[in-house]
């Protein structure tokens, strides 16, 4: 509405206006503009530049100043107004509040996850330049192949991109000095190692290169949790000492609470105090593979390069050392980030599980929408009459924005009440797939995600509804009274709310239904071995005092000889691990085998995944099946010939359709063993692994004693303190590990699929109920709406039978049309599910069918309460009450 | 709605008793302040409409639909004050003289003596 001939002075006044709030400005606008004209012109006519010069400036800091009250004041005015409106419908509110609440809170959750697990950069100095390195022997199949210290001695060297290389070992260790012996993790790193990260300590100091000269005086540094639960958080605890493998170990600091990679450890010690690594035939020994490297990449150094530089060390090696790294083998070494490595099993289940939640959040707001509109229905009236009265069509409309923030932002308060309720749960899903889980916490972004997530969630149900009202409003006034039939523009919106909220329901519970399957099938699988009434007990016998095998034998037979007796005990076992032990995890380097006659090159040999040392009762305290030949028997001792026992799978591959009873195998091509025996397969490494090719020795032909296997004939819990003394007793000095049944080693390995069925198997519930009680409380309307015209119908004849399926038919539409669409959904969004699921394909029939029968089942029912109110309408009552 | 318990501004004051003769446009109100205040109160647009949404909320001041014929800007929007508004003035020109008298019993005022 510019005047023509107008002055600039003018039209920035108007400018100026429009800081102010848009109800300020159509109110006064335009008679503050023609005062404001008559001012200054009379102050152009009266006063010189510098009266002038002042009236502008007042007119313009007193406007600037005064335009933030003004908003804060219209906020506050609607704030007020739509908490009183929201109290006057606290059913209403409540509903809304709980169910975008619920779905902002799953997507809160699972973010915190995403966030800490998969988007924050490591915790560590310059966490994205840290790389790890692993050498490989491709064609061997061995990708994570440790190293010696020649081949960290030679990269440390030779390389240009890294800007320093340090190395890693885990070891435990009996540590002496408390009241009992206790047995500690022990991360054995280079000197540099926490420089290299960038920790400081809490208390003292990290390491120097002075520890790590050989013949130092060792020194251990602890971990922040060992410091604090071991020994209560004594300040004074720099300088104490430790006995540790029969030498005196001092503390010099304490790290801070970081997470710790690449495991958790108790305390830490440098290279020359690790009586394993220290030994000068270790350090001479190439071969000799059990560290781990990482290096950090010099600045501007990209992964290729780093890639290229180590490749062409690995060349030289090769070159160099013919013997130690065979060109056949495929020898090579490649740098990995460390971030992607810690991540990357977590990184497909958590977007799947961020996108189910998502889902939840777009029915829930779905959901939102409709109940929004449901009661714009009852309002429009008041609406109505508002505009009629003068308000603007703007501020209604921010209005109701209002109404909805405020209902978003009580939801976002629900949403991290219910994130950081389920942290705990969160953490220990997430610390099955990443080391990073211990770091997950609601910080700044989290909280920001959810109030991101309200706040799109009230443009969504906000505007909709907005907007829709303010078409509406117009034809409002005409209509005769509030129970009018609804216009079919605003019907049609809502049934396409249900029939997306359907839709996505279905699509969740297919996803769900798929996991709960593959978890079932997971579940069904058959472990090879009879895990009830097992239980393990970890020893860790103190090295310095059970140093050599004959040590280790009398210690294995001492365990046998003080549980055997045990009342309740049937049958007990020594071993090396047991399967499914989470402690024992697949890969590594696979040893190779040559049979007798077989003279092939070394690299062709078959290669062997597991070897196990037991005792005789072994595979009948675990229950695995013996296939043909003898098991162990005490008289196969180490003065006896040397036997072995395979699996099932080890027989097949080597000699086909052969006995392999009889056949001799070597390892070193020298000492030959006998195989007396086939036993079943056992899944080892958990239900999704195979078996894998194992074979079994006598402890007493190669003894190691690693766990105690305990059948019992009851409830294994009642033994396990008895166990646990006699284990005690028979060696003193050493340590018991833990204990774990058989049956919970089967149920951890399953731990991960399960949780993640069960997350998705809640938001598919949680979808559930949200999307039928939005079917069901949007019939309600219908039926209210058309309790004149249903009562009509009644008076007029109509049997209460064709009401109910009226009723139904208009519910049940929508939801087989919701179905319909889900189902293309599904099929389309199933196959990113592949990865995760276990003998299930992503179309999987039965699943399909059941999910369907399911949701419509439940549709029915919430149309069925509806339906059958309005058959039984009286229509006398129906129609006084117009 | 009503706010009426909030003390008054001067300026608000100062508007209220530039109305209280008859209703007037926001610069007839702006000018009559500075006039009558010899410029010592000079209020800007921003500030008076301030005052006249205060006034206009807590209905001490009404929007007058009676105007002068020989107006001529249709848009101008002219304001009377309410039997509300005469009270609240009053008791605040009550309360002043109130304190004058006092401050003038205290002998502040001594060069200042009243006509």
């Amino acid at each position: 509405m510019s005047i023509p001939n107008e002055s600039f002075a003018d039209r920035f006044y108007r400018g100026l206006l429009r800081i102010l709030p848009f109800d300020f400005r159509s109110e006064f606008g335009d008679d503050m503009e023609a005062t404001f004209r008559q001012q200054r012109v009379a102050t152009a006519r009266r006063q010189d530049s510098m009266g002038i010069a002042r009236m502008w400036w007042t007119t313009i800091t007193d406007i600037v100043r005064m335009a933030p009250r003004e908003h804060v004041s219209v906020l506050a005015h609607d704030t007020q107004f739509a908490l009183r409106m929201m109290r006057k419908n606290l059913g209403y509110t409540l509903a809304a509040v709980l169910i975008l609440g619920l779905g902002i809170g799953a997507n809160t959750s699972i973010f915190s996850v995403v966030n800490s697990v998969l988007l924050r950069p490591l915790p560590y100095a310059h966490g994205n330049q840290l790389v790890i390195l692993r050498q490989q022997a491709t064609r061997a199949g061995v990708t994570d192949m440790p190293f010696s210290v020649s081949d960290i001695n030679d990269y440390r060297q030779r390389n240009r991109s890294l800007s320093a290389i340090v190395e890693y070992h885990a070891m435990t260790f009996t540590l002496l000095g408390g009241t009992e012996p206790h047995r500690v993790r022990t991360g054995v790193v280079s000197a540099g190692f926490f420089q290299f990260l960038g920790v400081q300590p809490v208390l003292g100091r990290t390491f120097e290169p002075d520890d790590e000269r050989a013949g130092a005086v060792p020194v251990l540094i602890l971990s922040y949790e060992f410091w604090k639960k071991q020994e209560r958080g004594d300040p004074n605890i720099i300088g104490k000492k430790y006995q540790m493998n029969d030498r005196a170990h001092l503390v010099i600091g304490v790290l801070p609470a970081i997470p710790q990679y690449p495991n958790e450890n108790d305390v830490y010690m440098t290279t020359t105090s690790c009586p394993f690594r220290m030994r000068p035939a270790f350090i001479a020994n190439r071969g000799a593979r059990m560290m781990r490297v990482f290096g950090r990449l010099k600045p501007g150094v990209t992964l290729d390069q780093a890639r290229a530089d180590l490749g062409s060390i690995a060349g030289q090696l090769e070159k160099e050392y013919p013997a130690s790294y065979t060109e056949k083998t495929g020898y090579g070494i490649v740098p990995l980030a460390l971030r992607e490595e810690l991540t990357h099993e977590a990184r497909p289940l958590l977007w799947t599980l961020l996108g189910a939640a998502a889902f939840v959040l777009l029915i829930a707001c779905a959901n939102v929408a409709n109940l929004i509109l449901a009661r714009m229905a009852r309002r429009e009236r008041e609406l109505t009459i508002r505009t009629a009265m003068g308000a603007g069509a703007g501020r209604l409309l921010r209005q109701l924005l209002t109404e909805s923030l405020l209902l978003a932002l009580l939801a976002a308060g629900v949403g991290i009440a219910f994130a950081y309720g389920s942290m705990g749960l969160l953490t220990s899903f997430a610390g099955q797939l990443t080391p990073r889980a211990r770091e997950i916490s609601v910080d700044g972004w989290v909280l920001g995600f959810a109030v991101v997530c309200a706040t799109l969630t009230t443009v969504l149900c906000g505007s909709l509804a907005a907007i829709h009202t303010r078409g509406n409003m117009a034809a409002s006034l005409k209509d005769e009274g509030s129970q009018s039939a609804p216009r079919a523009s605003r019907s049609l919106v809502r049934s396409a709310l249900i029939t997306a909220q359907v839709a996505f329901s279905y699509m969740l519970l297919i996803g769900a239904g798929l996991m709960v399957n593959s978890l079932i099938q997971l579940q069904r699988v058959n472990p090879g071995f009879v895990p009830q009434h097992v239980f393990a007990v970890g020893v860790d016998l103190n090295f310095t005092k059970y140093p050599d095998s004959q040590s280790q034998r009398m210690a294995a037979r001492r365990l046998i000889e003080r549980i055997q007796p045990l009342p309740g005990v049937l049958s007990v076992a020594v071993s090396s691990s047991f399967p499914m032990d989470a402690d024992n995890v697949g890969g590594g380097r696979p040893l190779r085998f040559r049979a007798f006659g077989d003279n092939r090159p070394d690299t062709e040999m078959p290669p062997v995944q597991s070897v196990r040392r037991v005792t005789p009762e072994y595979f009948r305290t675990v229950g695995i099946p013996l296939i043909t030949g003898r098991a162990f028997r005490d008289s196969d001792t180490e003065e006896s010939p040397l036997v072995v026992l395979v699996n099932q799978s080890m027989a097949r591959r080597t000699w086909k359709n052969e006995d392999a009873v009889g056949k001799r195998i070597t390892f070193d091509g020298e000492h030959f063993m006998e195989i007396v025996g086939v036993v079943g397969d056992v899944r080892e490494f958990g239900p999704r692994e195979d078996a894998p090719v194992q074979l079994y020795r006598p402890m007493m032909q190669d003894p190691f004693a690693g766990n105690v296997l305990v059948r019992t004939a009851a409830d294994p819990e009642l033994l396990i303190p008895a166990v646990r003394r006699a284990v005690l007793e028979a060696n003193p000095e050493s340590a018991v590990v833990k204990v774990k049944t058989l049956d919970e080693a089967r149920s951890e390995a399953v731990a991960s699929p399960r949780t993640t069925a069960q997350l998705f198997g809640l938001f598919a519930a949680l979808a559930l109920v949200i999307a039928v009680a939005g079917i069901g409380s949007m019939l309600a309307l219908w039926v209210r709406q058309r309790m004149r015209e249903i009562g009509i119908r009644i008076a007029l004849g109509a049997a209460p039978s064709d009401i109910l399926s009226t009723v139904l038919r208009q519910g049940m539409v929508l939801v087989a049309l919701g179905v319909a669409c889900g189902f293309g959904g599904a099929l389309a969004l199933t196959r990113l599910l592949k990865k995760l699921l276990f003998e299930v394909t992503p179309t999987d029939a039965p699943t399909y069918a059941v999910v369907s029968a399911l949701l419509l089942a439940a549709a029915l029912l919430a149309c069925w309460v509806p339906a059958r109110r309005a058959a039984r309408i009286d229509p006398q009552t129906a129609l006084r009450t117009e | 709605m009503s706010e009426s318990h909030a003390p008054l501004t001067a300026a608000m004051f100062n508007v209220l008793i530039t109305l209280a003769d008859g209703e007037k446009h926001g610069y007839a109100i702006l000018k009559e302040v500075e006039e009558q205040t010899a410029g010592e109160v000079q209020l800007s647009t921003g500030t008076l409409y301030g005052i006249i949404k205060r006034l206009l909320s807590d209905g001490l001041i009404v929007e007058s639909r009676h105007r002068p014929v020989e107006d001529d800007d249709s848009r101008r929007r002219y304001y009377r004050l309410t039997e509300d508004g005469r009270q609240v003035a009053v008791v605040e020109a009550i309360r002043m003289e109130k304190l004058l008298a006092r401050a003038r019993s205290k002998r502040l005022l001594k060069a200042f003596k009243p006509a």
